[in-house]
């Protein structure tokens, strides 16, 4: 397979292209350093994100409780984590750092400390 | 009306005024600090994404995470903090400033403070601002406003979404749409070049497949009670051409045009203004043209990381901490911005100790060369391997640079009194 992509390890941008050959072999071209060739092959092979997004809070002062996955989380697991944080409701209170939920290995934290 | 006193009052709770305000409190101080929120935090509260802090701590914060390390400390900090409380007017004189201020909780205030750290922060703005034509319907936000709406009161401000402008708020706003069941029909920037961070066009176009139209404009929002749809023009040889308009339909028209900062308190105040940034005229000590009154953040200029405006307002709470214990600054130069800068704050560097800088460049460059130079001559050159305007450059200048050329070289008095702040030569900064 082969892709086009940009770096996002620094400011420059470097424009990229990626091929995996049939032995698995990864071929990066277009970087101007050693990150982007490890940027590159993350993002052929095992692209991932940190999601962030709101739940529910049971409070008339806070409706929503800002969340995050603890550490990026594979791409196509995006989905079903944002379904899952969209269905819960919590009560406060609630600390920043608390894990509200593991789903498939990933963990989603509260990142906001409400009383009520 | 009640009548306060303190040494130092910084008016904003957000990143900046908290970083001031901790700074100023170490050094033994008493400290107001004034928010118009129930809560402090500012704009950090409702950027519930990441990307802060990996400066200031090392790590990838979200913007709560963010706020919540400065919240706990000012809490233990015996800093008086008065929420839910709005400054009308700031008055100055030579000894004491005054700030007139209003709250719910102790209705009318006159806070007379030594040291006064403006803090303000910025607002957005909007389609008045850029007159786009059309009608006026319903569904037209700023990105902030709404990100404000969705992340913080969880109303979703539409379902067909298009965003004016590539600057981060608008890039992170197509993001959040998307990952709230919306659709986002495209990003619409008048440049030819994106205005963001390559880390948001990637992370937030490019993963959703979101059209970006570079060098395009929004000739018309359409729609009676509610928005339509918009028409796009591109614009060839310098002008938007009608011949090749498009529309693209869509409920929801999220403005992301820039950012101004917010100066009515400081303007009113007769505080000396910088038509190159939007913020107040400050020297070395980030000191305003009104004796005891600092700003920080992007009251003084937009800045497009936290980190850096925390690390700004805590000089400006050390150099304010300084100023109320006597200390003035001696023989500094006053800092021009030469070819291809828009801007250089301050607009004065210690000529005895040197200082950093912070500019911002007009153009985007690969392999540039940073020249600085006193009263003509180049003292300094910098390379960069990369420079663009979405990002801003940080100069660290030490004694010695300054001094390369001695002081015998040749200055232009006229050309330094002409300017309002003074100086004793000229350093100007260019970008080749």
């Amino acid at each position: 397979m082969k892709k086009e992509m940009v770096c996002v390890s620094c400011p420059i941008g470097c424009r990229l292209t990626v091929a995996a050959d049939g032995d698995g072999a990864i071929s990066v071209q277009g970087n101007k350093c050693q990150k982007g060739a490890e940027y590159a092959e993350a993002e052929l092979l095992n692209p991932r994100r940190t999601v962030t997004a709101t739940c529910t809070l049971k409070s008339d002062i806070h409706p929503r409780l800002p969340v995050r996955t603890a550490e990026p989380c594979p791409k196509e697991m995006i989905g079903e984590i944002l379904s899952r944080i969209y269905g819960l409701t919590l009560i406060p209170p609630v600390k920043a750092g608390d894990v509200l939920f593991e789903h498939r290995g990933v963990r989603v934290l509260a990142t906001r400390t409400l009383e009520g | 009306m009640r009548e306060l006193n303190y040494d130092a009052a910084i008016l904003g709770g957000g990143a900046a005024g908290m970083a001031a305000a901790l700074k100023l409190r170490d050094r033994g101080f008493s400290v107001a600090l004034i928010d118009r929120e129930d809560e402090l935090g500012g704009i950090l509260l409702q950027c519930i994404h990441g990307g802060f802090g990996l400066h200031e701590f090392g790590e990838e914060l979200t913007g709560p995470e963010y706020a919540e390390r400065f919240i706990r400390r000012v809490e233990a900090s015996g800093i008086s903090v008065f929420l839910r409380t709005t400054v009308t007017e700031l008055l100055v004189e030579e000894g004491n400033k005054e700030l007139v201020c209003y709250s719910d909780m102790n209705g009318a205030m006159r806070l007379q403070a030594k040291a006064v750290v403006l803090a303000m922060g910025c607002r957005e703005r909007n389609r008045g601002n850029i007159r786009i034509p059309g009608t006026r319907p319903a569904g037209i936000y700023t990105a902030g406003l709404a990100q404000r709406l969705v992340n913080i009161e969880g109303y979703l401000p539409g379902r067909e979404v298009v965003i004016v402008g590539s600057g981060d708020i608008g890039l992170i706003m197509a993001r959040r749409m998307a990952w709230s069941g919306c659709k986002v029909h495209g990003v619409i920037e008048i440049l030819p070049y994106p205005s963001g961070l390559t880390r948001n066009i990637v992370q937030c176009l490019n993963d959703f497949s979101i059209p970006l139209y570079l060098h395009h404009v929004v000739s018309r929002i359409y729609g009676e009670r509610r928005v339509e749809g918009i028409d796009v023009m591109p614009i060839t040889e310098g002008a938007p051409d009608p011949e090749a308009r498009f529309s693209l339909p869509c409920d929801t028209v999220l403005l992301s045009v820039g950012l101004v900062p917010e100066n009515e308190l400081t303007k009113t105040a007769g505080i000396e203004m910088n038509p190159l940034t939007g913020g107040p005229m400050v020297n070395c000590m980030l000191m305003t043209s009104a004796p005891g009154v600092f700003a920080a953040g992007n009251v003084l200029q937009v800045h497009d990381l936290v980190d850096n405006v925390t690390e700004e307002a805590a000089r400006a709470g050390r150099f304010a901490a300084s100023y109320l214990s006597g200390e003035r600054p001696g023989r500094q130069y006053r800092v021009k911005p030469g070819a291809n800068v828009r801007f250089v704050n301050p607009v004065m560097i210690d000529g005895g100790k040197g200082g950093r800088l912070v500019l911002r460049s007009m153009i985007v460059r690969n392999n540039a060369e940073i020249t600085v130079t006193l009263n003509k001559k180049t003292v300094k050159r910098i390379r960069k391997n990369h420079i663009q305007p979405s990002e801003m450059i940080i100069l660290d200048l030490k004694e010695m640079d300054l001094n390369a050329t001695g002081p015998e070289s040749a200055s232009d008095p006229a050309e330094a009194r002409a300017f309002p702040m003074g100086g004793d030569g000229v350093l100007e900064i260019a970008i080749i």
